[in-house]
């Protein structure tokens, strides 16, 4: 049996934090804003609203955190871990899966 | 200008944030604020407009509080499932958990007061005095193995972020259950149980104990209110 998308688009916040963080540690300003920036003001993320977000990707081992000086600035940074790079496969995965569905039909109805 | 962290860290407090997410979360936001802040201050903005613009990015911190908190409900199973972890889950773990204390406690008793010696056990069974204390230390076992699964739904209810309802729902659960499940002490036997039987139902003593864990995780958080409304006051 072919294996349902029911979490496809729940899905995507976490993608895109994960991919980011799989670049470089962050903070949680510096991830709302990159999203913002990086998908064209496509998506974006409530101004505060990451946090909650952040700490239930640390709470399943996706991400862990530390509390850093930069510059005369101590912010929490997030950088990815062994099991978020695992999960980050995944859902890119699952979504080059869904997207490639979707590209499919939408050809069908334009041919 | 208007503070803004304060009234984001009152209305956390008030709907009930576990203070541990409350500090992090208020420590988060106001570094947030700082960069957005910073970033005003970057376009050429004054100190005043720059503080004016992080706050409208951030919007009304009531409002915020109250999405931190939906975020924070969503960010765990239990959060995001609260009918089922709340409502169903101490319907099917409760008989289990219970037994479970029970059954752990009586294993320490035995460790610590018999060292694993049956014919001590048996010593003070046949002693009217010692089983007295015995029966009364079963007893106190059977409540503390009742408070403890209402305690564990109650604190799981809280670490979740789930209103307050849900550890009522589950502990109104756990002492339905209190009603009809049973202990029963002999010379020299031990019964638990469920039944309905006239001669064994109603245990209110027992049925009460999961509304006090409620009763008392409730005082907890007004007066982790007041206190914090006090600290902001003074």
């Amino acid at each position: 049996m072919k294996k349902t998308n029911p979490s496809f688009l729940n899905g995507v916040p976490e993608l895109l934090v994960l991919r980011l963080l799989a670049r470089q540690e962050m903070y949680g300003y510096q991830i709302v804003e990159e999203i913002r920036t990086r998908t064209g003001e496509a998506l974006a993320f409530g101004e505060g609203c990451i946090y909650p977000y952040l700490h239930y990707l640390e709470a399943e081992k996706q991400v862990s955190s530390r509390r850093q000086e930069v510059e005369g600035r101590n912010r929490n940074y997030y950088k990815l871990t062994a099991r978020g790079r695992k999960r980050l496969d995944e859902l890119t995965s699952e979504w080059n899966r869904v997207t490639t569905g979707v590209a499919l039909l939408m050809e069908e109805q334009h041919a | 200008m208007p503070d803004f962290i304060e009234p984001l860290r009152r209305r956390l407090v008030e709907l009930g944030c576990p203070m541990k997410q409350v500090r992090r979360l208020v420590r988060e936001v106001a570094d947030h604020r700082e960069d957005l802040k910073q970033a005003a201050l970057a376009e050429g903005l004054s100190e005043t407009e720059a503080e004016a613009r992080a706050n409208t990015s951030l919007g009304d911190p009531v409002l915020l509080a109250e999405d931190l908190m939906a975020s924070l409900r969503r960010s765990t199973w239990w959060g995001r499932h609260h009918v089922v972890a709340f409502g169903l889950l101490p319907l099917l773990a409760y008989p289990v958990l219970w037994a479970l204390l029970f059954t752990l406690e009586l294993a320490l008793e035995f460790a610590l007061g018999y060292s694993w010696d049956a014919k001590k056990l048996q010593v003070a069974v046949n002693n009217p005095v010692t089983f007295r204390h015995l029966s009364l230390a079963l007893h106190f076992m059977d409540y503390a193995a009742i408070a403890s699964v209402a305690l564990l739904f109650g604190r799981l209810a809280r670490r979740s972020a789930v209103k307050f309802k849900w550890t009522v729902i589950a502990c109104a659960i756990c002492s339905v259950y209190g009603l009809f499940t049973w202990v029963s002490f002999g010379m020299h036997s031990l019964s638990l149980g469920f039944t309905v039987s006239a001669s064994l139902v109603p245990q209110w003593t027992r049925a009460a104990i999961p509304h006090l864990v409620a009763g008392a995780i409730y005082i907890l958080q007004r007066r982790t209110i007041r206190r914090f409304r006090e600290q902001v006051a003074g």
